[in-house]
């Protein structure tokens, strides 16, 4: 068995190697275990570049360790509180547990995203503090946007008045439109019932009065024949006598009705 | 019989060990150069067969921060032997460090019921599944990278992650409708 043994205990950090492992197949006969080896020089930085880059690394690995001493004692944690549960409690709990850690990492977040405001505007403080020229244009900056801020805030109060304003007419006209509305039925009432009961009387009278011009013209009319009738058979001479002459006159006046 | 434990050895500084398994040992050689190019951190590819590891080099070998199982869909040897493979693994390795590749799919040759029974499998073990390319330089590229992103959490140079948390996040699922029968 031929192995290279480059392992990670070299201090030069950018080896990397590669190594094959036989494996323990009873059925197929492996004759060869090779072990390829790949290596790579060291960085073309030299020392200095080591020492430069040494603290980001330092942190880095300190990182990456306290990652694995984390899971480590994840490990240990759960082998201690072992309890018996069915598979789809498990499934259930598991997903109420990520959905728990998504909001607390969100929480997390945005206290990160509130914690980075407030260092800002510490450091804008600071600074405005110093007073050289880049606080001073800090300072118009600021000026500036208070300013606008105002601004916004004032026209936002006028907007609202109008928007008031506007819902208020609304609402009269809404209003209007509701008595308008309410005095056309009324009309319409009135125009439909008005003249019924008079109407009602006028015409019963009308009518017996109509009844007995009927009569009378009648009753006239017949008196007229009957005049006429006694001047043509007595042949007087109605034409000469001015009293007869207006009376045959008169005679014509009505229409003889059957 | 030994078991492949994930915690019964210190981890390395600012390194990462990964260990492909499989069966044809094809695979295995190209992903294996691409990874180690990695340069922000050091990179040791173990390669094997199948589990058990044998037990000469249980001293030398480092801890294993991710096992990755390639699984062929053309043949059927691949599977059977990544099956017998995961049962000498200890269960700590199922929360996060272990992940499946799946190479050939596009393989006419490949049987959907083993593609079925490989989804299974990874949602079964709450396991990501990958699916790559391994004819062209750029599949093999594209598997670097994201095994890449899984290893790096597994050895823990992703701040405010753990491979647990991770495996939650991309775990494997399988519908409910992948037993009914396919359309064809």
């Amino acid at each position: 068995m031929r192995q290279t043994g480059l392992g990670p205990a070299a201090t030069d950090r950018h080896r990397h190697c590669c190594v094959m492992d036989p494996s323990d197949n009873a059925g197929s006969r492996q004759p060869t275990v090779e072990a390829v080896a790949l290596s790579y020089g060291p960085a073309p930085d030299g020392s200095t570049g080591q020492k430069d880059a040494q603290p980001a690394d330092m942190l880095r690995i300190k990182q990456q360790m306290s990652n694995q001493c984390f899971e480590m004692a994840v490990q240990l944690q759960s082998g201690k509180s072992k309890r018996s549960c069915s598979t789809s409690e498990a499934g259930r709990e598991l997903s109420e547990y990520v959905n728990e850690l998504d909001r607390v990492k969100t929480i997390h977040f945005i206290s990160t995203l509130t914690l980075h405001r407030m260092q800002m505007w510490h450091a804008i403080g600071e600074k405005l503090k110093q007073n050289d020229s880049e606080a001073l244009a800090l300072k118009a900056e600021n000026d500036r946007c208070m300013n606008l801020c105002s601004q916004i805030k004032q026209l936002q109060q006028e907007s609202r008045v109008f928007q008031d304003e506007i819902t208020e007419l609304q609402k009269k006209r809404l209003e209007m439109k509701r008595l308008t509305h309410e005095k056309m039925k009324e009309m319409d009432e009135l125009t439909s019932k008005a003249g019924h009961p008079d109407t009602e009387k006028y015409k019963a009278v009308l009518e017996r009065g109509q009844a007995n011009l009927e009569k009378y013209k009648k009753m006239t009319v017949m008196t007229q024949n009957v005049l006429r009738g006694i001047l043509l058979a007595c042949k007087v001479n109605w034409m000469d006598d001015p009293k007869l002459r207006d009376i045959a006159m008169t005679l014509e006046e009505f229409s003889i009705s059957d | 019989m030994s078991l492949l434990k994930p915690f019964s050895k210190l981890p390395g500084l600012n390194s990462a060990n990964i260990l492909l398994v499989e069966s044809k040992e094809e695979f295995q050689q190209s992903l294996a150069d691409a990874l180690v190019q990695e340069t922000s951190f050091t990179v040791n590819v173990r390669l094997a067969k199948s589990l058990p590891l044998p037990m000469e080099n249980e001293e030398s070998r480092p801890r294993i921060d991710l096992v990755v199982f390639i699984i062929d869909l053309t043949s059927g040897l691949s599977f059977q032997s990544t099956e017998a493979s995961l049962k000498c693994l200890d269960p700590g390795y199922f929360l996060g460090k272990v992940c499946f590749m799946v190479i050939n799919a596009r393989n006419a040759a490949a049987p959907i019921e083993r593609l079925d029974a490989v989804r299974k499998l990874a949602a079964s073990l709450h396991c990501p599944l990958l699916f790559t390319e391994d004819q062209t330089p750029d599949g093999v590229t594209n598997a670097t990278e994201r095994l890449l992103t899984i290893l790096k959490v597994a050895a823990g140079f992703v701040p405010m992650a753990t491979a647990l948390y991770l495996s939650n996040l991309t775990r494997s699922t399988v519908s409910s409708d992948i037993d009914q029968p396919s359309f064809d």
